[in-house]
Formats: structure tokens, C-alpha cells, sequence
């Protein structure tokens, strides 16, 4: 089943720059999608559709099947089913206190103060801030922010987390701790949205993947068979994973025997090396 | 930065954990009996006293402390010695010779008790702003039936000045890795630029802001948990200790009334 749901939406801002064309974007329940574009493909600006705060010029965004309602009712509800971590941590964050900013959706639902107060706690462990409840924001590093907004959306609950770049900015360690925790929700139940650039990230979680050039979806499904289309990846300013190149260089120049589709992720790679390794010897 | 030294010191330091209610009504107490004094002994008491409060319990570094203390120091000093020669007329204590111009004796006494009433009175302020985070004041005026609209509106410049700050700090190093302060002319050019860019910036934030606040279901009223601390908790001793000290410097500002150095 399809949790989030977009059919042929276009959307162009006020100025005239025609932001997306015919999008359908679908996410199914439980599973972790990922948006692959290069910059301005339009990945925020169709992340900002899945929750009414923009609205498509033409077609439908369904969120559970039902079509999305623009009135005040309507959008309370899908903000509490889909919640959107910002891509930058700075414009989401506005509270003087990391507290008082986690707090600030749980609050707006309507929850009693103890039950906040319980959700700010587990959220900020969950994505390992505790002990900052009282810090400022603007005393915090850039991962930290980033920890600190996703605990936000956390605390709210929802049904499906929506991350616009989730990892830029961190360290690798932070970008993989990051990821282990959106993997760790998953497993749980939450179904997981992410846009990224990170082309090695994506292969190692997503279950499918969505690639977004200027506007529009060019290609669409499992990670093996999306980057199996080597021109269309690189025609949208994007690249194979690094193993993934290694292999179509070692098959191309080299005349290994490692076919389409490459294998994406190092274990993957051990893997088909090995057995062409037994099959020799 | 200075502005980022002061709220950090705010933020870090050993009496922030004290009740804010508390540290509000001290220090402004305080500042009015600075205020009502009538000679200078009790404002310099609360000079130093203050000052022994901020860097001794508080911890705040000495040298920051100076810095702080710098400006209106200046301004009350320069003050000083502007009423000591050109006010008021009486006995003359010093001759200075030139222009025929004397320090009179009721206008350096008028001019010490300015002097030290500013002093006084600047050090309330620095206690408070030395040990409290600017976002906690402004919570305690709800106590003084301060509209809502305008304390949250408070909350987000407060976040959001850093923001900018930091992002006006950054344009002005890109500026000036290109040279764009090398000239009064360019400098002007520049700064202009800076500004205007910084207001677009402003406006874009407040949009993504608005949007990121929207998406967490905002409804235009900035809803707070429960206060976590309340004017009830600063506790009997303290405020015992509070009147105490108090009435201490009313009496002191009573028997004080007449002193005067000529
Ligand atoms: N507020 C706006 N007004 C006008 N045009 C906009 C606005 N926001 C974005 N655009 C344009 O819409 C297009 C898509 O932008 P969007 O921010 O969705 O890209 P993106 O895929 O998120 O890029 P990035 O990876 O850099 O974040 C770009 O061409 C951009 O210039
Ligand atoms: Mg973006």
C-alpha cells in the first residue's frame, strides 16, 4: 500500500520557474524511499507538497489513499501523519532552547504537558541529545541542529518521516549514525523519506529510489536497477556508487567478467569477486 | 563577537541555575536604591558588591568583565568631570588655571553622586545580563501582564539575531576576501550591498521558518509547557535574604542621606 501518493502534480513558483513537471512519486508503507537529484532538480519542493504546505498547480497528493484537504482541519491532520525534517536545521529551529523547540509540535498537537515532557525526553535520546535540553541552538554544531530538528519531528510521532538531506554536513561517522537511526525507525514501522545527493548512502538502506531531474522523475525503482541505467544517472549530473564504478571500470578497461547490474555495496562486491574467484580456481 | 561572548557567558555560568524571578527582583531592587540614594556611599556598595557577585560567584572572566564595564564607565566618568567643572556654583576646590575654569564643591559632589548612581546602577544590569540567557527575562515579564504577541515575538528575534549575525559575519569575511573594504568608497559600496542582501536573506528565512514552523502543525500562537520555575520557588531564605539585604541599604541610604566628600 501506498502511503504517500502524487499524481502528475506540477508546481511553479510565483516567479515563473516551473519547479515540477507530471511528478509521480509514491512511497509504500514501511519501506525506505529515497530522492536522488542533483541540486534545484525540485526534491524540496516536492517534499513540501506531501504536507500541504505548498499546493500542486495541477494534480492530486493522496497521503493513506485520501486525497489531501488544504483547509485548516485537513492540513492539521496530514501534518501530524507526515513529518518534514528541513534541510536546513537553522530555519526549523527557532525555539531559545533545544526543549523548547522539540516540544513545540507535540505542544501544538495538543498533548498534556507531562506527555511532552516524556516525548521531548525519549526523542532527544533517541537521536542522542540528551543532556542539551537547556542548550541555545545557536550554541549547538551543525550535526547537532541536525540531531536536535530530527528529535523535533520524533517527538511528534508520525506515520512517515520525511528528510530532506539528512546527511549533508556531517562527518561520515555522523552521516552513518544518522542513517542507522532513520534504519532503526524503519524497523519499527515508520515508513522513511529521504532526498540525498549521496549516491553511496542510498544503495545501503533505500528500498526504492526515485531520481528527480530539473522537475521531473527520470527513472524509478530498486537500487540495482536504477543505477543499471549508467547514462542516465550521469545525464542528471549524478554518479554510480564508488564500488559501482569500480566494477563497470574493471569490466570495461580491464575485461573482468562483472556484468550489469554492478553490484552497489562493498558486500555485495566481496561477494561477485569471490565467486568469480571459485569459478577460476 | 561580543554579542555571542555575552550570551555565552549567560548561558555558562555558576548562578544561572538560580531562580530567574529571583535575580530579577534582586537586581532591580537594588537598582532603586541605587536610584533613591542621595549620596554616593550606597551606589559605590552596590558597585562593588555586584561586582564581587559576578565575578567571584558567577565566574565570569575579569577581563570580559572590564571590557563590559568599559563603555558606560567611560560615559559615567566623562559625565563626572563635565559636572564637576561647568555645574553649579560654591567654594571652589580646584583650580584649573586655565579659562579661569574650577572644580566648584556642589558640582563635583552632584557629579560623583551621577558617577556613582550610573556605576550603581549599570552593575545591577550586568548581573543580570551576566547570568541570565536573554530568552529567560523575557519569560519573567509574563508576570507582569506583558501581551503574549509581543514575548514571542521576543523569542524568535532573539533566535533568529544570531542567526543573522552569523550570516552578516560571513558575508563580511566573503567581502573582504575580495577586497571589497579597501577603500572608504568600496567600503561603502560593500556595506550597502551587505545590508541589502541581509534584508532579502531576512525575508527568505522568515518564509522557511514559517513554512518549518507550519509543518509542525503552528496555528500562530507559540503554545510553552508548564513553567518549569515560578516566582513561588525562589524559596524563604532567599527572599528572607532578599529583604535583608534590602533594608540593609535603605538604612544605609538613610544615614547616608547628608554625606558629601566637600
Ligand atoms: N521560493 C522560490 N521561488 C522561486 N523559485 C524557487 C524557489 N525555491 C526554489 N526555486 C527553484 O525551484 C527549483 C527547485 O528547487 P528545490 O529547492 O526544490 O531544489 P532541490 O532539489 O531541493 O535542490 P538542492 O539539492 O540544492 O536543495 C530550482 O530551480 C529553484 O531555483
Ligand atoms: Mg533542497
Amino acid at each position: 500500500m501506498n502511503v504517500i501518493e502524487t499524481k502528475d502534480i506540477t508546481y511553479s513558483y510565483p516567479d515563473g520557474t516551473l519547479a515540477l513537471k507530471d511528478v509521480e512519486f509514491n512511497a509504500s508503507k514501511g519501506k525506505i524511499i529515497a530522492l536522488l537529484g542533483p541540486n534545484g532538480a525540485g526534491k524540496s519542493t516536492l517534499f513540501l507538497h506531501f504536507n500541504g504546505i505548498l499546493k500542486p498547480n495541477k494534480g492530486t497528493v493522496r497521503v493513506n489513499g485520501e486525497p489531501l484537504k488544504y483547509d485548516k482541519e485537513g492540513l492539521m491532520k496530514v501534518r501530524q501523519k507526515v513529518g518534514i525534517v528541513f534541510q536546513n536545521p537553522d530555519d526549523q529551529l527557532f525555539a531559545p532552547t533545544v526543549m523548547e523547540d522539540v516540544a513545540f509540535g507535540p505542544m501544538n498537537i495538543g498533548l498534556p504537558d507531562e506527555e511532552v515532557e516524556k516525548r521531548v525526553k525519549e526523542s532527544l535520546e533517541r537521536v542522542g541529545m540528551e543532556g542539551m535540553e537547556n542548550k541555545a541552538p545557536h550554541h549547538l554544531s551543525g550535526g547537532q541542529k541536525k540531531r536536535v530538528a530530527i528529535a523535533g519531528i520524533l517527538a511528534m510521532r508520525p506515520e512517515i518521516m520525511v528528510l530532506d538531506e539528512p546527511t549533508s554536513g556531517l562527518d561520515p561517522k555522523g552521516a552513518s549514525q544518522i542513517m542507522h537511526l532513520l534504519y532503526q525507525l524503519n524497523q519499527e514501522g515508520m515508513t522513511i523519506v529521504i532526498s540525498t545527493h549521496d549516491v553511496d548512502l542510498v544503495p545501503l538502506y533505500a528500498y526504492n529510489v526515485y531520481i528527480i531531474s530539473e522537475g521531473k522523475i527520470i527513472k524509478e525503482g530498486s537500487p540495482l536497477k536504477v543505477f543499471e541505467d549508467v547514462e542516465t544517472i550521469r545525464g542528471a549530473n549524478l554518479r554510480l556508487p564508488r564500488i559501482a564504478h569500480l566494477m563497470e571500470i574493471l569490466e570495461k578497461e580491464d575485461k573482468l567478467p562483472f556484468d550489469k547490474p554492478y553490484p552497489l555495496t562493498i558486500g555485495e562486491a566481496r561477494r561477485s569477486i569471490l565467486k568469480e574467484f571459485d569459478d577460476k580456481g | 563577537m561580543f554579542e555571542n561572548m555575552l550570551d555565552s557567558y549567560a548561558h555558562y555560568n555558576n548562578l544561572r541555575n538560580m531562580n530567574t524571578y529571583f535575580k530579577v527582583l534582586f537586581s532591580i531592587l537594588t537598582m532603586i536604591m541605587s536610584l533613591i540614594s542621595t549620596s554616593p556611599v550606597v551606589p559605590s556598595i552596590i558597585a562593588v558588591f555586584m561586582s564581587a557577585l559576578i565575578l567571584l560567584k558567577a565566574k565570569t572572566p575579569w577581563r570580559f568583565y572590564l571590557k563590559f564595564l568599559l563603555i558606560p564607565f567611560s560615559f559615567a566618568l566623562l559625565t563626572f568631570i563635565f559636572m564637576a567643572i561647568f555645574f553649579g556654583v560654591g567654594a571652589h576646590v580646584l583650580e584649573l588655571g586655565i579659562f579661569n575654569l574650577a572644580v566648584t564643591q556642589d558640582g563635583f559632589n552632584l557629579g560623583l553622586l551621577v558617577f556613582a548612581r550610573i556605576m550603581g546602577g549599570f552593575t545591577c544590569l550586568a548581573f543580570l545580563a551576566l547570568t541570565t540567557p536573554m530568552n529567560e527575562l523575557f519569560k519573567t515579564l509574563e508576570i507582569v501582564k506583558m501581551p503574549k504577541i509581543i514575548l514571542e515575538l521576543a523569542m524568535l528575534m532573539y533566535r533568529y539575531i544570531f542567526v543573522f549575525l552569523d550570516e552578516a559575519i560571513n558575508m563580511y569575511h566573503a567581502q573582504e576576501t575580495r577586497l571589497g573594504y579597501s577603500s572608504l568608497k568600496k567600503s561603502l559600496n560593500s556595506l550597502g550591498m551587505l545590508a541589502s542582501n541581509l534584508f532579502i536573506k531576512t525575508w527568505l528565512k522568515g518564509e522557511q521558518a514559517y513554512m518549518a514552523m507550519e509543518s509542525r502543525c503552528y496555528d500562530g500562537s507559540i503554545k510553552t509547557m508548564k513553567k518549569t520555575e515560578s516566582i513561588k520557588d525562589i524559596g524563604a531564605r532567599n527572599l528572607a535574604l532578599l529583604v535583608l539585604f534590602e533594608v540593609f541599604l535603605v538604612s544605609v541610604v538613610y544615614f547616608t542621606a547628608n554625606f558629601r566628600v566637600f
